[in-house]
C-alpha cells in the first residue's frame, strides 16, 4: 500500500513539476501577449484617423491615390474603360438628336453611326477587348465628328465624366502595345468607389519619423454608400470633405433630378451636425478648381439655386477669383450656420485644390499635417 | 319593454355589446400575437399599416353602431354624442368605408403586380384617401341635409342611396378579386381575401336587412330590439373574419398561429422553393479557381461566391454580391412561372433597388428608373443592366484585393482539404478518422488546421 502511495506521490510530483513548467511557460506567453497589446494600444493612440468624405465624383479617390503615391506605395494597374466615354457621348448625341428642336447639329454621319453602334455594343459587355490601333483610330474619328463635339459641349447634362476629353485626346498613346500607365493616367481615370478603402502612412516632413501615423479612409460618395459611413465615425481626428466646385450645373449620377452642388451643400450640413464630430477638425477641399476656372466664364454661377444671388463683376482672371471667393464665402457661411456654439472652437480650414495636380496636393497635405500637429499640441496643453 | 326598445339598455343590448367587445379583443390578439409569439420584427410600409388601419376601422364601426343605435341609455347632450357624428362620420368614412377601402387597396396592389405585371403607379398611402372621398362626400352631405330624427333613424328615401354606397364598395372589391382569381398565389393571399369576402358577404346580407328594418320600422319595439342585436353581432363577426394579415408580403404571412406549420424561411429563394437555394452540396466537385478568368464566370461557382461575398462584406461593399446572388436565384425560376418570378423580382426591388432600401446598390439613375418603371415585372432580362454595372464596379474595386486577402487563402485551403479528404475517403473507406494520426492533438473541428498544429506541437513538446 505504501509503495502504491509513493508511486502516486511520485506521479503527483512529476505532474506538478510538469504543471509548474507549463505554468511558467504560460506566464511568459501571457506576459508577452500583454506587452504586445500594450504596445499596440499605445501605437493606436498615436494613429490619427482621417476620413475623406464628399458626394459622388468630388475627387476623394483621386486625393487618396495621391496620398498613396506620395507615401511610397506604387500605383496600381489601371484599366482604361475606353468604350464607356464614347458610349456615353454616342447615346447622348442620339438622345439630343431626338429631343432637341434644332436636332441637325447632333446627327452623325452614317459611317460614324456604325462606329458608334459598335462601341455601344462593346460598352454593354462586361469584358472589353484590348484597345487596338484600329479601334483607337475609329474612336478618334467618332470623337472628331462635329455632332459629338456639340454633344460634348453639353456634357454637363449627360453623366459624362470629367476625364473624357483627356482620354479621348490620348487614345494613340493608350493603344500602344507597350503602354504603361503614367501617373497622370492613373489619376485621371474615373472609377466609382464602393465600400471602404484605407491606407496607413507616416508623413515624412522636415522632422523625420515624427511618430505621427495617419490612417486615411476613402469611401464611396453615392447615396447608397453613405449609410456605410457611420461605421467609420468613431474617434476621427479630421474629416477631409471634398466638394467639387465645378459641378454647380450638373446632376447626380444616382438621381438625375438633383443638382450636385445642392446635394453637396446638404451633405456638408449633415456631416457637420454629426454628434461624433464634436471635436473633429474639418478640412474643406474645394476641388476641381481647374475645371471651375474654365467653366465659370461660360456658365454663370446663378444656374445653381444656392448661388442665385451671385453678381458677376468683371471678366477674365479677376472674375474667376471673384467667383471663387463667393463660393468660399458660401461654404463658410454654411459651416457657421451648421455649427452649434459649443463646437465653434474646432478647427476649420478651406483649401483650394485640384486633385490631379501632384505638387498642389502634396503642399496641401503638408498644410493639413501642420494644422493637425498644432492642434494636437494645443490639446495636450503645450501650446 | 317599450322604453328599453326606444332608449336602449335592454338585456339583449348588453349581451350584444359584450359579444362585440369579445370579438374585438379576438381581432386584436390575431394581429398582435404573431409578433409576440414568433418575435417577428414588424415590417415597414403598407404591409404593416394596412392591418393597423383595418383594426382602427373595425373599432370605429363597432363603436359607431353602439353609440348611434341606442344600445346604451344616455342623453345626447354634447356635440360629440350627436347622431351625425356617429351615424354619419364615424360609421361611414372612418368605419365601414375605411374597412373596405383597405381591402380594395390591397386587392388593387395585387391586381397591378400580378395581372398587369407592373409596380403599382399610385402608392397605397395616396390611393387609400382617394377611394375614401365618396364616403367623406356622402357624410358631409348627410351632415348638411340633416335627415336623421332624434333616434338617429332616417326614412326610406335616404336608406336607398346609403345602402347603395355600401353595396358599391363591396362590388368593387369583388370585382378586383374576380380579376385576380385565376392567379395561383403562393402565399395564400387569395385564400385569405376570398374567405373574408364569403363570410362578410353573407353577414352583410343579414346586416343590411337588420339595418333597413331598424331604420324603417321605428314603431315596432321587438323588431327594434332584435334588429339591433343582429346588427351588432353580425358586424362583430364581419370585422373578425374580414381581417387577415396577408397583404402579399409573403415572408410575414408565413407566420401564423397554426402550430402545425412553423415554417420560417430565411431567404426569399427558400420561401419560393427555388432548388439549391442556400445549400452547399457536399458532393460537388471543386473546380480549380483561376484568377485570370473573368469575374462573372468565377462567381457562378457557389463556394467561390460565398467566399467573395464574405470578403465584400468585410469591405462594406457586400450588397453588390448579395444582389448578384439573388438575381442568380431569380434566373433559376422557369420563364413561364410568372407568379414566382414576380414575387422574386418584387423582393429584389424592395431590398436592393428602391431609393433608401436596406441594401441599396450603387447603380445609375437611368438603370434604376428602368427597373422601377418596367412594363413587365416577369421579364427575364429585368436586372441585366444593373448586373453589368455592378460587375464593373466589383471588378474595379474588389477583384484585385480579393486575391491577396485572407478570404481567398482560406478558400484555397478549404478547397484543397476538401479534395484531399475526398480522395482519402475513397482510398480508405469509412474507417478514416483524422484524430488517430496524432495523439497529442486536441480536438479540432477544422481538419485543415489539425496537421499544422500537430506538427508545431510535436516540435515543442516538453517531454520530461
Amino acid at each position: 500500500m505504501l509503495s502504491g502511495l509513493v508511486e502516486n506521490m511520485g506521479l503527483l510530483c512529476s505532474r506538478n513539476r510538469r504543471y509548474s513548467a507549463a505554468d511558467s511557460e504560460e506566464n511568459a506567453q501571457t506576459a508577452e501577449i500583454e506587452r504586445r497589446i500594450e504596445q499596440e494600444t499605445k501605437a493606436e493612440k498615436h494613429i490619427q484617423k482621417l476620413l475623406l468624405l464628399g458626394a459622388g465624383e468630388s475627387g476623394k479617390s483621386t486625393i487618396f491615390k495621391q496620398a498613396r503615391h506620395t507615401n511610397g506605395s506604387p500605383f496600381v494597374k489601371v484599366i482604361v474603360l475606353y468604350a464607356d466615354n464614347a458610349d456615353i457621348l454616342y447615346d447622348g448625341s442620339k438622345e439630343l438628336a431626338q429631343n432637341e428642336t434644332d436636332s441637325t447639329a447632333y446627327v452623325l454621319s452614317s459611317e460614324h453611326k456604325d462606329i458608334g453602334e459598335k462601341l455601344s455594343e462593346i460598352g454593354g459587355r462586361l469584358d472589353y477587348p484590348r484597345l487596338t490601333k484600329e479601334l483607337a483610330q475609329e474612336i478618334e474619328t467618332l470623337w472628331k465628328d462635329p455632332a459629338i463635339q456639340e454633344t460634348c459641349a453639353r456634357g454637363s447634362e449627360l453623366q459624362l465624366p470629367d476625364c473624357a476629353q483627356y482620354f479621348m485626346e490620348n487614345l494613340h498613346r493608350l493603344s500602344d502595345t507597350n503602354y504603361i500607365p503614367t501617373k497622370e493616367d492613373v489619376l485621371y481615370s474615373r472609377v466609382r468607389t464602393t465600400g471602404v478603402v484605407e491606407i496607413q502612412f507616416s508623413p515624412v516632413g522636415e522632422h523625420k519619423k515624427s511618430g505621427e501615423v495617419y490612417r486615411l479612409f476613402d469611401v464611396g460618395g453615392q447615396r447608397n454608400e453613405r449609410r456605410k459611413w457611420i461605421h467609420l465615425f468613431e474617434g476621427v481626428t479630421a474629416v477631409i470633405f471634398c466638394a467639387a466646385i465645378s459641378e454647380y450645373d450638373q446632376t447626380l449620377f444616382e438621381d438625375e433630378q438633383k443638382n450636385r452642388m445642392m446635394e453637396t451643400k446638404e451633405l456638408f450640413d449633415w456631416v457637420l451636425k454629426q454628434p461624433c464630430f464634436e471635436k473633429t477638425s474639418f478640412m474643406l477641399f474645394l476641388n476641381k478648381f481647374d475645371i471651375f476656372e474654365k467653366k465659370v466664364l461660360k456658365v454663370p454661377l446663378n444656374v445653381c439655386e444656392w448661388f442665385k444671388d451671385y453678381q458677376p463683376g468683371s471678366t477674365g482672371k479677376q472674375e474667376i477669383e471673384h467667383a471663387y471667393e463667393y463660393v468660399k464665402k458660401k461654404f463658410e457661411e454654411l459651416y457657421f450656420q451648421s455649427t452649434a456654439p459649443d463646437r465653434v472652437d474646432r478647427v476649420f480650414k478651406i483649401y483650394r485644390t485640384t486633385a490631379l495636380d501632384q505638387k498642389l496636393v502634396k503642399k496641401t497635405f503638408k498644410l493639413v499635417d501642420e494644422t493637425l500637429r498644432r492642434r494636437n499640441l494645443f490639446e495636450a496643453g503645450l501650446l | 319593454m317599450a322604453s328599453c326598445a326606444v332608449e336602449g339598455g335592454c338585456p339583449t343590448d348588453y349581451i350584444a355589446i359584450s359579444v362585440a367587445t369579445l370579438f374585438f379583443i379576438l381581432l386584436l390578439s390575431r394581429f398582435i400575437l404573431p409578433f409576440i409569439v414568433h418575435k417577428v420584427p414588424h415590417t415597414k410600409g403598407s404591409g404593416f399599416w394596412i392591418p393597423v388601419i383595418h383594426i382602427f376601422a373595425s373599432f370605429n364601426l363597432l363603436l359607431s353602431l353602439v353609440m348611434s343605435v341606442n344600445f346604451l341609455k344616455f342623453k345626447r347632450r354634447h356635440w360629440w354624442q350627436s347622431c351625425y357624428m356617429w351615424a354619419a362620420w364615424v360609421e361611414g368614412p372612418l368605419g365601414f368605408g375605411l374597412l373596405l377601402s383597405c381591402r380594395i387597396a390591397q386587392a388593387f396592389q395585387l391586381y397591378y403586380i400580378f395581372v398587369r405585371r407592373r409596380l403599382p403607379p399610385i402608392r397605397s398611402y395616396i390611393f387609400l384617401p382617394l377611394i375614401l372621398l365618396p364616403w367623406i362626400a356622402g357624410a358631409a352631405f348627410i351632415h348638411m341635409k340633416k335627415p336623421l330624427n332624434h333616434r338617429c333613424h332616417t326614412g326610406a328615401p335616404w336608406i336607398i342611396p346609403i345602402v347603395c354606397l355600401h353595396a358599391l364598395y363591396v362590388a368593387i372589391l369583388v370585382g378586383f378579386l374576380g380579376a385576380i382569381r385565376h392567379i395561383e398565389f403562393r402565399f395564400d393571399e387569395l385564400k385569405d381575401l376570398l374567405r373574408g369576402i364569403v363570410v362578410s358577404a353573407s353577414s352583410i346580407g343579414v346586416w343590411v336587412f337588420a339595418y333597413i328594418l331598424n331604420e324603417i320600422h321605428d314603431e315596432i319595439s321587438w323588431l327594434q330590439v332584435v334588429s339591433r342585436f343582429l346588427l351588432l353581432v353580425t358586424a362583430s363577426v364581419l370585422v373578425l373574419v374580414f381581417f387577415s394579415i396577408s397583404s402579399s408580403e409573403p415572408l410575414l404571412s408565413q407566420i401564423s398561429l397554426k402550430k402545425r406549420e412553423p415554417k420560417e424561411f430565411e431567404t426569399m429563394g427558400q420561401a419560393l422553393g427555388i432548388p439549391d437555394s442556400g445549400l452547399l452540396l457536399q458532393r460537388e466537385p471543386t473546380p480549380v479557381i483561376d484568377p485570370n478568368e473573368p469575374l462573372d464566370k468565377l462567381l457562378l461557382d457557389k463556394r467561390f461566391r460565398q467566399s467573395f461575398m464574405a470578403f465584400a462584406d468585410s469591405c462594406l461593399a457586400g450588397e453588390s454580391v448579395h444582389f448578384y446572388d439573388e438575381v442568380h436565384e431569380h434566373e433559376k425560376i422557369p420563364v413561364d412561372d410568372h407568379v414566382r418570378r414576380i414575387y422574386m423580382a418584387r423582393h429584389i426591388i424592395e431590398k436592393y433597388i428602391v431609393a433608401g432600401a436596406s441594401m441599396e446598390v450603387n447603380i445609375s439613375h437611368r438603370t434604376r428608373q428602368e427597373i422601377l418603371t418596367t412594363p413587365d415585372l416577369a421579364h427575364p432580362d429585368l436586372f441585366n443592366n444593373a448586373i453589368n454595372e455592378l460587375m464593373q464596379l466589383l471588378k474595379m474595386n474588389l477583384a484585385k484585393d480579393y486575391w491577396s486577402s485572407m478570404f481567398f487563402i482560406k478558400f484555397r485551403e478549404e478547397a484543397s482539404t476538401r479534395s484531399t479528404s475526398h480522395d482519402l475517403e475513397h482510398m480508405t473507406g469509412w474507417n478514416f478518422s483524422p484524430r488517430l494520426s496524432s495523439v497529442h492533438c486536441f480536438d479540432d473541428p477544422f481538419h485543415h488546421e489539425q496537421f499544422s498544429k500537430c506538427s508545431s506541437h510535436n516540435s515543442h513538446d516538453p517531454d520530461p
